[in-house]
Parts: C-alpha cells; structure tokens; sequence
C-alpha cells in the first residue's frame, strides 16, 4: 500500500447537498444546460431510475418528487479543500487529482496504522457531510482505480486479482480504441492485460501501449504535490440575502468544519477568530474573537459564535460571511518527572518510521561511536525518547579538524617522496603543500580479521586538507578535513 | 469592519486575512560559531530556511556542524541531520556530543528532500539540517525548485530552524545565504575547535534586514 486515493462519487451533487441539509434522503438531481436541453447531469441514489444523461422532463416522469439544482462552484470548492485537508491528516504529500479526487503519497508509513487511519477518516468525512470512497494500492492509478469501487475503503492487495474483471472502461479508452476492443471482444482490463503488450503496441500504436499500462494500473509515481493550507479563511455569499441566524451559523458549521480540520492537519490551533458579515447596503459588520483556550474544537468555536450573533440586531440583511481563524501551535507541556521531552511523541516516532521505510533499515538513528580504532566504526541507536543532561566536558578540547568522509573511500593515485605524498591524482589533484603522517592504525590482531592501516593528513596547495589512507590495496582518500 | 481608505490601513486588512507564520518568536538556535550568530542577530532562525555555502573545501562546514551540535546538546535541543551524500563521521566527535542528533542518510536527493519534508513538518526538533554538500551539481540542478520552494513553506509553519548546506548557493529566494570561503591549512588542526570556531569568517552573500528583528519578537 504505497498510494491511496480519496474519492467522492458525484462530487457536484454531493456538494450541493452538504450546503442544504433538507436535501438529506431526498430523490435530488443535478441538471446542466438549459430549456428544452436541459438535462440530468449527477443523481442521488435515492432519485430511482433516474441517470445521468436524461431529459429532465423525463427524469421528473421517471421519479415524482425529484428535486433540482444547479451546480454550486462555491460548494464544490468547499468540498474539495476539505477533501484535501483530509488527506493531508494522512500524510504531507498530496496531490488533488481532480475535482472529487485527491492521491496521497503513504510510501515508508505503518502499513498497519495507515489501514486504520483510513477507515477512521472515511467515518470522519461521513460525519462532515462527505461521502467519501478511500481506495489504496502500489500506484496512485491504481489506488484511483480502488478508491471508484470502494465501499468505503478498498486495499488492493493482488493487483491482478483486482484489476482483472474491472470494466475496459475504467482504463479511459478512446471511442475508436473501444470500438476496436469490443469487437475483439474485450471488455475487461483483464481481457487487455492478456494480451501481448508490444503486439498491441504493433496494431494500435503508441496510445494502444499507454491504455494497456492504465488496464495494468500502471501510472509514474510522481504526484504532483499540493501545498497545505496557509490561510484559514471561508466566505461565502449568500442569494438570496439571509435574515435569521440560523442560516448563518449553518454555514459556520460547515466552514469551522473544514477550518478546523486544516489546522489539525497541519499540527496548529486556533487561537483566535474573526467573524465579517457583508450586509445587503455593501457595508461590513465585523467582530474579532479570542478563545478561552486555543484549539480546534468546531462546537466550541460554534458556541463563541452563536452566543455572540444570538445577541446583534442588524438593519439589513446578511448578503455574505466570512470567518478567519488565527492559527497558533498548541500549547507545549513543561517537562515533568515522567515526560519523554517530546513535544509530540506520536508524530516523533510515526516520521522515524517512515524515514527508515523510506531510506532502509540502519539508515536512521542516533549514530554512536565504536570503542574500536577501525575507521568509520559506529552503530546507529534508536534516538532517546529525552534528550538526557550532557556529561561534564573534557578537560582538555578536542584540537583538529572535523572529518568529512566519502562512503565509500574513493581510490587516489599518490606520487610520494621522502617525507610522504608530493602529489595527489585521480578524483581529487594537486601538488600536496604539507603533509602529516603516517600514523598506524591496527586492530584485530589476535583474529583472523586483522587489519593495519597508514593515515596521512594533506593540505594541496590549491587549498582543502584531506584525509588519506593506505593498505594492502593502495591508496585512498578516506574524506575532506573541514 | 470598516472599509479601508488608506494603503496603511489595507495592508493591515490583508495582514488580518493572511496571517503571518506563527513560528517566529522563541529566538535563535545558536551555532556557537560567534561570526554566524551575529550575522544571524543570535542564531539560525526559527520557522525559516537559511543556507551555509562552503564555497572551498575545509573551508569549515563541517566545523560549523559540530558547532551546531556541542551548542545543541548543551541546550538539550534534538538536532536532525539528512546527509544526502552520506559524508558525516560520527567518530569525529565525542559520543555525548551526539546523543541528541538523529542522523539519516538518505540514497538520493530526492528521498534527502522527502526526508526534509517529513522532518520539518515534525515538530519535536530544534534544528533540522539538509546537508547536500557532495551531491553533484547536475544532480542539485535536476531539483525542481518547487521542492525548495515547498521546504521553505513547510519550515515557516513550523517551529524548528533549518540549516542547508551546500557547495554552492541552491535554494531559490533563501532569507539568509551565508558563504564561508577561506580553506584551513594543517597550522590550523592545532587549535582547539573552539579557537577554529571562533575566528570562522563568514560572509552574508544574502540577509534579510528585518529577520534580526523578528527573532527578537
């Protein structure tokens, strides 16, 4: 599982029903075009045998009671940043796909407890209005591919296995391409999959090989990566203009909903909000709130503003709002007896996980020095849960420079005199200025393992002092000394 | 809220809808080279990306690191270091003088960046390094400057500082590029790192005037 994909099914429709909570279990449809053109564009389930593509007329015919809207731009937009803050709960690199879709990058996470996150956050949106499908799998199209038949989340284990019956249609094939294909009599990606890739190519050309890598859920694992909400601002407007309160703090719900969400994703809080009402005569009411406790909890900053606008008496009526929240860090712990000395001990060790899945085992650590005089011996530790006192300094400093190496050694070719190395040649050249050495290492004498090594210090007269070293094998440059 | 009708007053508007980082308060992170701290106004700062150039080889870089470290330890900060051309010596420095260092070592650039990305975002460290010092310049060059771009906004929002040093300059529109130039000869090694450290000259290729300031804040 290194990608999943969040998806909401009739984005449109779906959008238009969280901001009208009468939609709720109502046959609703979505129309586009106009007059006689009109015709259903998205429909709920509940709106029985009535699909996208029918004349409205018909539609209305098919399914008394059928109620109609329009697409609502704000409400998609609404929506899909929510969407997006959701997915950035699961991880920092996330990509909106498309309207409805977002792909999230989960390479080197706990396959474990990003399953259970999935599940989680699937229930989360639900409770926000969003009916979102969450699929998962080794590539983002595959994971995009999972997402569509979700119910609610989907882990595609076997790719084969999943992508096999899958409809042609899910790989976006081209009228003609599918007019070739059915009379072939293909209709699943598994149909495609078995057919030679390169024969294909040889018949159906470039785009015939890039349609049989989509019916193998094939797609480059490179998201193109959004950025996490800096601002935390809603608006909306209201047509008509609105009298009651009620109204509004609907609205604020939705709003402090996906407001809050996008601060906890990005680790902050609110400590502040700012509440503007744009009145019908194009004048602004405005009110600045700081909260008891800096958070994220929608129903506390709900009750801020409700007991606030339960209290004002406007001349006009409310034609737009607008609400800021200030963000802020939460507030940090001192340090107590039983303290780990971390400010958010879950996140420390999720991303020390993730690092090690991400760049290997033995990769990541606290490196600690062996008590051996073989070069370059350490062992990486995991890191301290707290950072413990540092221990008394040496007496005397530590004097010289601090080596930077080069894993591996790199190989040097060492023209020498009487006093040691005159000139270096290979990756690194140059007339030697000075040199230092030899100084004899060796180690593991008494086994079978011995080694014995000289160490030269240089300093080129081109300027760098670097680190040199000779064995059995030769000569190396063993680092820079900086 | 009333309609701004001045600049001053629209700006302040602007300000209130797009509010700044939060992370700026708190001070520097010492690096305990005092030519670095002071060009700094007191350190690396917080929630912002600054770049060491070492601009020549043993110009110092290195002896900045272990600076950076022995101040940090001393503080009981965590440090994290990505060592993108895996060029740290652990045996280089005493082993208390480490204890608070996590150390990745990353195979490439890009996962070097991703690792950035994570650690950045994290939270629990005081100073997160992106060395990619070693990495070919063809290979700093295939960067996409969006990976910068979204280090630098990533580092804004959080509260560590990050420290990336380099050869050459390579991250785009930096607050702060400070160059260090002048390579170390053998006569050097036998001063203690402390006399190194202190006598290190640094010069601000690129600063940002107000940053002293807000660190301060």
């Amino acid at each position: 599982m290194k990608f999943a994909a969040l998806w909401v099914p009739d984005f449109s429709l779906m959008a238009v029903r969280r901001g009208e909570p009468a939609l709720a279990g109502r046959p609703v449809a979505l129309v586009a075009g106009e007059g006689r053109k009109a015709v259903v564009r998205e429909a709920s389930p509940e709106a029985l045998r009535v699909t996208p593509g029918l004349a409205v007329p018909l539609a209305a015919a098919r399914c008394p009671g059928l109620l109609l809207r329009e697409r609502d731009p704000a409400a998609e937009v609404e929506m899909q940043r929510l969407l997006l803050a959701a997915a950035f709960a699961l991880s920092p690199r996330v990509e909106s796909t498309a309207q409805g879709c977002c792909t999230v990058d989960l390479q080197g996470a706990d396959a474990a407890r990003t399953e259970a996150a999935l599940h989680r956050q699937v229930l989360d949106l639900r409770e926000l209005g969003v009916p979102v499908r969450i699929g998962a799998g080794g590539t983002p199209l595959l994971a995009r591919y999972a997402a569509r038949r979700a119910d609610p989340v989907l882990i595609v284990r076997d790719r084969g296995a999943f992508l096999g019956p899958l409809p042609l249609a899910f790989a976006g094939p081209s009228p003609q391409q599918a007019a070739v294909l059915e009379a072939w009599g293909i209709r699943t990606l598994g149909g495609l999959t078995a057919l030679p890739k390169a024969e294909l190519g040889d018949r159906m050309g470039p785009e015939g090989v890039a349609l049989w890598e989509r019916a193998n859920g094939e797609s480059p694992a490179v998201l193109r990566l959004a950025e996490p909400s800096r601002t935390f601002v809603a608006t909306w407007n209201y047509e008509p203009p609105v009298e009651s309160v009620e109204p509004l703090l609907f609205k604020l719900r939705r709003f402090a909903e996906r407001v809050a969400l996008e601060l906890r994703s990005a680790g902050l809080v609110a400590d502040g909000l700012s509440l503007s009402l744009l009145l019908e005569d194009e004048t602004d009411y405005y009110r600045q709130f700081g909260l008891p406790e800096p958070g994220a909890d929608v129903d506390s900053w709900l009750r801020v503003l409700q007991t606030h606008l339960d209290t004002v008496r406007l001349k006009e009526r409310v034609a737009g709002v607008r609400l800021v929240a200030t963000p802020a860090r939460p507030e940090q712990r001192q340090d107590g007896l039983f303290d780990t000395g971390l400010a958010d001990p879950n996140s420390f060790w999720e991303n020390l996980a993730r690092l090690s899945a991400l760049v290997g085992d033995g990769r990541v650590g606290t490196p600690v020095p062996l008590d051996s005089h073989a070069p370059d011996a350490f062992r990486l530790e995991r890191p301290a849960a707290a950072v413990p006192a540092p221990e008394v300094p040496p007496v005397h400093p530590p004097r010289g420079g601090v080596l930077r190496r080069f894993r591996p050694s790199l190989p040097a070719r060492v023209r020498c005199g009487d006093a040691g190395p005159v000139a270096l040649e290979g990756a690194v050249r140059g007339d030697v200025r000075v040199s230092l050495g030899p100084r004899i290492l060796r180690g593991d004498w008494w086994k079978s393992g011995a080694w014995a090594v000289e160490i030269w210090q240089v300093e080129l007269a081109g300027g760098g002092l670097y680190q040199l070293t000779r064995n059995a094998q030769g000569w190396w440059i063993e680092g820079v000394i900086d | 809220m009333p309609k701004p009708t001045t600049i001053a007053e629209l700006r302040s508007l602007v300000a209130a809808w797009t509010p700044a980082p939060p992370m700026r308060g708190g001070g520097g992170i010492a690096t305990g080279v005092p030519a670095i701290d002071a060009a700094l106004g007191g350190g690396l700062p917080r929630g912002r990306v600054t770049e060491l150039v070492s601009a020549a080889p043993s110009s110092g870089g290195e002896l900045v690191l272990a600076a950076l470290l022995a101040s940090t330890r001393a503080a009981r900060l965590r440090v994290a270091l990505i060592d993108a051309a895996d060029g740290f010596a652990p045996r280089s420095h005493r082993a208390d003088l480490l204890r608070h260092l996590v150390w990745v070592r990353p195979r490439s650039l890009p996962e070097a960046m991703e690792c950035a990305d994570l650690l950045v975002r994290d939270g629990n460290y005081a100073a997160i390094v992106l060395d990619a010092r070693g990495v070919p310049a063809r290979i700093l060059r295939q960067q996409p400057a969006g990976a910068w771009h979204r280090l630098r906004l990533a580092a804004e929002q959080n509260p560590g500082a990050v420290l990336v040093q380099s050869a050459a300059g390579v991250v785009p529109a930096v607050l702060w590029r400070l160059v260090l130039r002048t390579p170390a000869g053998l006569g050097d090694l036998r001063r203690t790192r402390a006399e190194r450290a202190a006598g290190l000259a640094v010069e601000v290729e690129r600063g940002h005037a107000g940053a002293g300031e807000e660190l301060a804040g």
